[in-house]
């Protein structure tokens, strides 16, 4: 999970001359092992309700209005929404009392929108986690899919930024297919849609009319700040607020866009290969898995 | 053409330009005053003298449209802005004329001016400007009829009604004739659209490409906000460039409000946005060996790009470069350390990309077909006005970094490459080629002191007059053009973002004629233009 500060261990440093099997694997052991992302690539928005003075500060300079701060001092309630957040660390920037940290956490992926808010109110969280709905979602999609996922790909107003990402799991450097997952062509040979952007007035009927062109079992995937809630864009008359206002969502990948990593994370934990990490917007304190 | 000779346009100094770029322009009878923020000669014309101005900037050589846009001043007055940039080194001519709100008309460029069409088109519905005797006055974007143009300044932003407006494709006809409709959702990862082939047989007759599902309302958004805050907008107009985007935007609101940039900041973003050109065309170089069935190729081009990428998170520590660039610099420095990390980087890339270009032209499966494959020639390039490796395959010898140099570039060599054959196979050397020169370019601005650069300090704007200013930056698909204008609050009044595909996706109607269907993914792999760039 954490990086390897100093030291230039990246695999992709040098690739062999060699083409083809001759040449070393240049592919991750992640989700199966651990992953290496660099401590200089921390981006992910951890507040600490202990330290946090209740300044409004970050709230102010966050460009999509992923942070909620109302009323002052230590009796204030923070919202954050990572459905929201593009993780661009203004707020780390200007938190006055360092309750705001970034962190290289990219494991954010949830199988409930509630589940990526966090809300402290006086230094404590607002709501407990509710492991009876992970339990469903489970039922209905792991079992179904567990072995093997075909998915179709649709933009539906992305700017194309979570297509880069998302195109990135099939290098070799990610080589989501090792995972017997795949991109399928149609949807008609799909299992789940995976769906980025905010759902526009323009590419709201041609989305529907995909789901209804695969056939069941299915399920929706959304991508991204704004696959979630609209990211950027949310607030313009031709963008939804998300996928979710248009077609039943089971699993939410935060990031803009989220790191094939983070992609990687979210698709195995739709299919139930890892457990949900974050909680009613909370990570556990230590970033501990069972490999 | 009409009776009345378009007017000659002589020479007259008519403010302070750069020595260098002293090419002053005014016509007999208008004056054309030096703007030091656009570095650019504004005309100001009166409507009906557009068309005749237009088309003497047409046929005057060095000189093409680089974008067209509509303002509306909120003092009941709505603004046309034409841009003529320098087909060369040069400087280049800004045309302004002033409208009335009610029922503004103006004639159009067509069909003197190919390149204007999609731009007449945009203005058309976002400002309700009729451009009389328009050949195309179907909408562009909007797939949905509104309450009002939605560009147009009112209290309340306009709304899309649920009523689907009317579209229709020019019939071809003929025996054995048919028509292959492909998208809006597509085959592969990318963004969508609509493609109506006309086919006979395997052979493309024509094809027309029907975009705006991305439409955002980007622009609109912009308004009212303050030019800090818009930098994730601006990254946004276009995600696979979004270094481009902030570079762009930021040029011209700094340009705007006279701000100057230290020398270390530049080297730091010319350092990013060269990082930027090598992984996105490494991207295009696997998508062409993909597309042709390579798949081998396609992985050799993808490890290379993963370095690039991997290289680019390293010095900013977001894989894609966002969250770094603001108004007056960079968000935050660069790594320190950034030196051992990118030098063996780019290396292994510069010589792993030379190889792998090698190794694709010596495939007689892939050389065979992408030899004479999607030819773009290069009357139609000029007559387009394309840009960017697209226009550099097909003998278009143009680039922002040589022509007009900005920020980092001013006084640096570039070796921009450029190739004759402008089919599939030129752009794959052009794009191979200027891989090449991003990695040499990217350690010479390491060596200039990237890395030196300091956090941007907070801009404090306001207070001010009206203030306007553009920003040209050569992306990785090519001339990237962003205009602003500030109001005298501090706050945007308009954003015009004029991404480089809006000006090549005609290319791909002219590359797949006489083609065979299943070439097309090719031709566009190659052509490699961006949807949410063109719709926004």
């Amino acid at each position: 999970m954490s990086g390897n500060p100093g030291k230039d261990a990246s695999p992709v440093a040098q690739v062999p001359e060699e083409m083809g099997i001759l040449g070393k694997v240049l592919t991750m052991s992640y989700p199966l092992g651990r992953s290496t992302v660099r401590s200089s690539s921390a981006r992910t928005p951890i507040h600490n309700p202990l330290l946090c003075t209740g300044s409004g500060e970050c709230g102010k300079v966050c460009p999509t209005n992923a942070i909620q701060v109302e009323g002052s001092g230590a009796g204030a309630h923070f919202e954050l929404d990572y459905g929201k957040c593009i993780f661009c660390r203004r707020c780390v920037d200007v938190c006055p009392s360092g309750a705001l940290t970034a962190t290289t956490d990219f494991e954010l992926s949830t199988l409930s929108r509630k589940d990526l808010v966090v809300a402290h109110v006086s230094g404590r969280p607002v709501a407990a986690r509710d492991p009876e709905l992970a339990k469903s979602v489970k039922l209905k999609v792991h079992h179904l899919f567990a072995g093997s996922l075909a998915i179709r790909e649709i933009d539906a107003g992305s700017c194309g930024g979570c297509e880069l990402e998302v195109g990135a799991l099939t290098w070799p450097e990610y080589d989501l297919e090792r995972l017997g997952i795949h991109f399928v062509a149609s949807p008609r040979h799909a299992d789940a849609l995976l769906v980025t952007g905010g759902v526009t007035v323009n590419m709201r009927l041609a989305l529907e009319k995909t789901y209804r062109a695969t056939a069941g079992p299915k399920f929706v995937i959304a991508v991204g700040a704004c696959g979630i809630s609209g990211g950027p864009f949310r607030g313009s008359p031709e963008v939804g607020g998300g996928v979710d206002s248009t077609l039943p969502v089971e699993v939410y990948i935060p990031g803009c866009p989220p790191r094939p990593e983070a992609l990687l994370y979210g698709l195995w934990m739709a299919l139930g290969k890892v457990e949900q990490r974050l909680w009613n917007g909370e990570l556990p304190p230590v970033a501990k898995r069972s490999d | 053409m009409s009776e009345v000779s378009p007017p000659r346009i002589v020479a007259r100094r008519g403010g302070d330009p750069p020595l260098a770029r002293s090419k002053p322009l005014v016509t007999q009878d208008v004056e054309a005053l030096w703007d030091p923020c656009e570095r650019l000669w504004q005309i100001a014309i009166a409507p009906s003298r557009w068309r005749l101005t237009s088309q003497s900037c047409q046929t005057l050589d060095g000189l093409r449209l680089g974008s067209l846009w509509g303002e509306d001043t909120g003092r009941s007055m709505l603004r046309v802005h034409a841009v003529w940039l320098p087909s060369g080194p040069g400087s280049g001519l800004h045309l302004v004329t002033e409208l009335p709100t009610d029922s503004p008309r103006l004639s159009t460029l067509l069909p003197d001016v190919p390149a204007a069409l999609y731009f007449e088109r945009e203005i058309s519905e976002m400002f309700g400007i009729e451009f009389v005797s328009s050949p195309d006055p179907r909408p562009l974007l909007l797939h949905m009829s509104h309450d009002f143009p939605p560009l147009r300044k009112r209290t309340a932003p306009s709304r899309p009604s649920g009523e689907r407006k009317t579209y229709e494709f020019p019939p071809v006809e003929g025996e054995g004739v048919y028509e292959v409709p492909v998208g809006p959702v597509h085959a592969g990862i990318i963004e969508p659209g609509h493609f109506r082939f006309q086919v006979v047989g395997e052979e493309i007759l024509s094809l027309e490409v029907r975009l705006g599902y991305t439409h955002k309302g980007t622009e609109k958004l912009f308004e009212g906000r303050t030019p800090v805050s818009s930098v994730p907008l601006a990254e946004s107009v276009s995600g696979d460039t979004p270094i481009a985007g902030a570079f762009a935007y930021s040029t011209a609101v700094e340009s705007a409000l006279d701000l100057q940039v230290d020398a270390a900041t530049q080297a730091a973003r010319g350092l990013l946005l060269e990082i930027e050109r090598v992984a996105f065309l490494l991207g295009d170089i696997a998508g062409i060996a993909l597309d042709v069935g390579y798949a081998a190729g396609a992985a050799r081009a993808n490890a290379l790009r993963q370095i690039a990428y991997d290289a680019l998170e390293a010095a900013t520590g977001a894989r894609t470069g966002r969250g770094v660039l603001t108004i007056g610099g960079l968000l935050r420095p660069l790594d320190r350390a950034l030196g051992p990390i990118l030098t063996p980087r780019m290396g292994t890339i510069g010589k792993g990309t030379t190889s792998l270009l090698e190794h694709l032209l010596t495939q007689p499966s892939v050389f065979d077909r992408i030899h004479g494959t999607g030819t773009v020639p290069l009357n139609v390039a000029r007559a387009l006005q394309l840009v960017g490796p697209v226009a550099r395959a097909s003998g278009l010898d143009r680039d922002v970094r040589s022509d007009m140099p900005y920020g980092p570039y001013v006084g640096r060599v570039v070796h921009v490459p450029h190739e004759q054959s402008a089919d599939v196979e030129a752009r794959l050397r052009v794009k191979a080629a200027e891989v090449i020169e991003g990695c040499r370019l990217v350690l010479e601005f390491l060596a200039d002191g990237a890395t030196e650069a300091p956090a941007a300090p907070p801009l404090v704007s306001g207070g001010l007059d009206e203030r306007h200013g553009l920003g040209l930056v050569e992306s990785p698909r090519g001339e990237y053009l962003t205009w602003v204008s500030i109001a005298p609050d501090g706050r945007l009044a308009r954003v015009h973002v004029r991404e480089p595909s809006f000006l090549n996706w005609p290319a791909i109607e002219y590359a797949v004629k006489g083609n065979i269907v299943p070439d097309f993914p090719l031709c566009n792999k190659s052509l490699n233009l961006s949807y949410s760039g063109f719709d926004r």
